[in-house]
Order: structure tokens, then sequence, then C-alpha cells
């Protein structure tokens, strides 16, 4: 993808490192570089910006990360049926911009395009974690706080980490993306520890709220390639949006990814329709009051969130499982923050525990 | 500034809308912000339901990529406008059937389940309540009872329409 930055800032501490040689060496040459004392100040929201979240976007701050790499998902919950995925923050903040992410209001505080000049450390934090679980299979994603592979072409990091988690049994990563970078992953062996997985949404959602990302087409196109490249692909229906005529369109981008991609090479299907917490679309219709997608059917649930309101978002739910199974029976389903009453409703079966769906998604 | 505009200023002055509101609202093309001026004085519109009302419209010609003009011109709202109930009555139903446009496929679930609720012809002293919105999928019944006779009685009428009151808990949970 094409970035448009409009600066970098580089943390005086990073100046040397690997990271920050890579991304100066391939950004266009307009874009100043500029080094700093403290990246997460360069990392704070403009405040005379008219749209600090979107500003944040095009500055990117290589410096090194302070916390742990490693947390638990953030959409995780205890009233959740949730899958034990596990985060790596390798960035922060997305050059993409789709109308609904919740980082609008995640990283409303802290909006600058954050990149770890430190992620060595990173697989450091991997390998005692994995040291502390012998014998589970651990499914650890870089793309919760970030498109893992966005800003890949820049970086070069995916390599590494594949390299990484090849060599690691109990170990498997997750690059989850809505883009069609896969070029550095075509070029290291996963040794079937790595699995890309897409968003995946139809033409109408692409267009309206999808700004900057693949099409879907190049997305399923992408899958077909890295699968024939030794890797797994995985698929997130996620936010599914229930509009007028959506149960068609997500049936007819099943039927394309099904026609370009074997049911049974797919190592999962995730859903979960939009959900918002009022700050979240407060922020999300402020930067995009003309898209259509932020204004459906939602109302007040009962853990606060937006969502389109039960009967017909179970029935979506439904529709389009019912479309997965009957192409591909065996491919595990799960939902994302969705109650274990809805899970049972859609997929007719309680929800495995956290641990033990966790590990059947990270083996396959 | 056109004549809309300064009566637009003027009826925001006397209702105290914030400004915030009154800029949305003079933002609007002439043609949407006069049919909002229009109705908001027929329907005698408080500062609440006008901050409401321009809310929904706003969001309802999103989602329909239409006028907010043609909005107030169809049908359902035409009534309310020359109806002849008291103004406030008119204005809080015409607050519903913005909300019957703005969420339609709510509205006409909300209908379908209300009318297999009433069809049930349960004893007064039995509620079937639906959540709010349709927020969740909880289906609430309440009994209320002086004594065992009674209750008997109610759990009685209660039992004769498991059937259909099963069929609508399954309709709240997705089932066509």
């Amino acid at each position: 993808m094409n970035f448009d930055l409009d600066a970098i800032f580089i943390e005086d501490q990073c100046r040397s490192s690997a990271l920050a040689a890579r991304v100066i060496e391939k950004i266009p040459p307009h874009v100043p570089v500029r080094y700093v004392a403290d990246g997460r100040e360069a990392a704070l929201p403009q405040t005379d910006a008219r749209d600090p979240f979107g500003a944040g976007k095009r500055r990117m701050v290589v410096m090194n990360r302070r916390s742990p790499f490693l947390m638990a998902c953030p959409a995780g919950s205890a009233e959740f049926a949730c899958c034990g995925y596990l985060v790596l923050t390798l960035a922060s903040n997305c050059p993409m911009d789709c109308s609904y992410c919740f980082l609008q209001e995640y990283l409303a505080d802290n909006p600058g395009f954050q990149v770890y000049a430190n992620y060595a450390d990173a697989m450091d934090e991997l390998d005692r974690l994995a040291k502390r679980a012998p014998g589970r299979q651990l499914r650890v994603g870089t793309g919760e706080l970030a498109d893992s592979l966005a800003f890949d072409r820049i970086t070069g990091i995916s390599r590494e980490l594949v390299e990484f988690f090849a060599a690691r049994d109990g170990l498997t990563l997750e690059l989850k993306t809505k883009t069609a970078e896969i070029d550095n992953l075509l070029e290291v062996d996963p040794k079937g520890h790595t699995i890309v997985s897409w968003t995946l949404s139809p033409e109408a959602v692409f267009r309206s709220s999808e700004h900057r990302t693949a099409p879907p087409s190049a997305r399923i196109e992408s899958a077909r390639r890295v699968l024939d490249a030794g890797y797994r692909a995985g698929f997130h229906l996620d936010p599914i949006i229930a509009y007028p005529g959506a149960g068609r369109d997500y049936g007819e981008l099943l039927d394309e990814l099904f026609d370009s991609v074997a049911p049974d090479r797919i190592a999962f299907f995730s859903m979960g329709t939009m959900r918002m917490t009022s700050k979240l679309r407060s922020a999300a219709r402020e930067r995009f009051p003309a898209d259509p997608m932020l204004l459906g059917e939602e109302v007040l649930s009962p853990d606060g969130r937006f969502r389109a309101f039960a009967p017909m978002r179970i029935a979506l739910y439904r529709e389009i499982a019912d479309r997965i199974k009957a192409s591909a029976p065996k491919v595990p389903m799960y939902l994302c923050m969705e109650q274990p009453g809805v899970h049972r409703k859609v997929l007719g079966a309680g929800p495995s525990t956290v641990a033990a769906l966790g590990d059947r998604l990270a083996r396959g | 500034m056109t004549d809309t505009a300064a009566a637009i200023r003027a009826w925001a002055a006397e209702r105290h809308l914030p400004e915030t509101h009154l800029a949305r609202w003079l933002g609007m093309t002439e043609r949407d912000r006069a049919a909002i001026l229009a109705i908001a004085r027929a329907l005698r519109l408080s500062t609440g339901a006008i901050v409401t009302a321009l809310a929904t419209l706003e969001e309802i010609s999103v989602r329909e990529s239409c006028t907010i003009e043609s909005v107030l011109a169809r049908d359902a709202i035409a009534r309310i406008i020359k109806g002849r109930t008291s103004a406030p009555a008119r204005a809080k139903a015409f607050l519903a059937a913005l909300r019957q446009i703005r969420y339609p496929r709510l509205a006409e679930a909300s209908r379908k389940l209300e009318a297999e609720i009433a069809a049930l012809d349960l004893p007064r002293a039995i509620s079937v309540v639906l959540p709010k919105d349709l927020g969740s999928a909880h289906l609430r019944v309440e009994l209320e009872a002086n004594d065992g006779a009674e209750l008997k009685r109610l759990i009685g009428a209660l039992y004769a329409s498991a059937d259909k009151l099963a069929q609508i808990a399954d309709r709240l949970s997705g089932e066509k």
C-alpha cells in the first residue's frame, strides 16, 4: 500500500537501530525525518489539527516500546466467549482508515503511528512465555493495535517474525491484515507456524468504510497465494455490518472466497457484528459523517455497546454461519465479543473454554 | 443572511438552542432547513425535540441518500402535521415517526412481536416484556398474584400459551 506520511520521527535512542535504517531507506524522499528525544511526545495528538486522529496516522514514530509487548486481547472479557488470542504489539495505529475502527477511541490520546525498534525484546518475551506454558499451543497476533502487514514494505519485520515462530513448536503467529502486502511472506518458510488472516467485508462495506485497504478480491487472491506458499489462512468476518441486503452480500463474498480457496484449507472463521461504545460511535460519526454503514440499526445492548438489535443480529450470524457450514463444515468458527448465549444460538453448541478454543485455532 | 437563516436564529434564540445544534441546522441546504423550521413552528417543537429531530433527520438523509425536505414530505409525517390532536401530541408522534423511518427493521420487528404477544390474550396480571429496543434476546414474563389460587390460574394460562410464547422467544433469538 502507499503510505501518506507527513513526517517520520525517530527517537534518539533508536537512531542506529536496524528498523530506523530500513525505514529511512524505504520512505519517499519528500517525507521529512526528524529526531526527537522521546517518541511518546511525537505520538501525542496534534490538538491544532482538524482531525488529530487522522493526523496521527501520518506521523510515523520509530521508538522503543517501554511496556511489555505481549498482552491479552483487549477485546477479551469474562462476559464474552473468547478465543484466547494473545496480542503482540509491534506497532500502534494503522495507515489505513476504516470508519468503524475501534482505534479511534482506543488510541485517541496516543494516535501517532508508532513502530517499535526494540522488537527483538518481544521475541524474548515470547520465549519466556512459551517456557512457562509447556505443552500449550499459543496463538499470538500482531494485528490488534495495527494491521500486521500494512507497513511491512517499509519495516520488513514479518520475515523475522515468521522465521522466529517457525523455529518454535509451541507458538503460532497470526498476521491479521486488510492488505495484499504479502511479498515478504513469500520469501520465507513458515513451517506451519504462521496463520495469515484477512478481515473480509463485502464490496459495499469496503467502498463505504474501509479507506486505503485492499479490495476484498485482492485480499482473497493474497490468501490463495500464501496458502500455496505453505501458510495457513483464516478469515475474520468482523465487523459484520447489518445493512439491508447484508445477508446476500456476505453470501456472495463467501462464494467468491470458496471459488478461490478450497474450504478445507481454511484454518478458521471468526465473526463479530459491529459494536461500538458511545464514545467510539461519536468519534467515528464525527470523522465519517457521510458513511451510511455507521448509521445502521444499532441499539444499546446489555454490555453498554451499540450493536444491531438482537433478532436481526442473530439471524444474520445464522445466515452467514449456515453458508460457511454448507461449504466448510469442518472449519472452526467462533464469535468475537459475543456472550455465550449468542454463541449457542448461532453455532448450535456452547462455546469451548478460552484455552480449548485458542489451542484448537492455533493447532489447526 | 437569508430570511430563513434569520428566522432560524430567532427561533433558536427564543428556545435557547445550543450553538452546536444551531450550527448544524444552519449548515443544511436552504430547502432542508426551511422545511425543518416549518415543522418546528407547526408542531411548536421544544428545544429537546428539535435537537432529536435534527440528528435523526440528518441520519435518515445519509442512510437513504435523500434530502431532509423529502423525508418531511412523506405521507406519514404529513398526516401527523395535519392531525387534529394537540401540538405536543403531534410533536411526540412526529419524533416517533422519525424514529420508525430511522430504524425501519427494528420498528417492523417490534411491531410484529408486540402483535404476537397481544394475540396471546393473556390475563392482565401476566406481562410479557420485550427487551428495550430488542437490544438483547431476553424475554421477560411477569406474573402478579395476590394468592395461591390466582397464581395457579395464571400459571395455567401461561402454560396454555407455552408453545406460542416459545415461538416469540425464538423469534427474538433471530429465528425466522
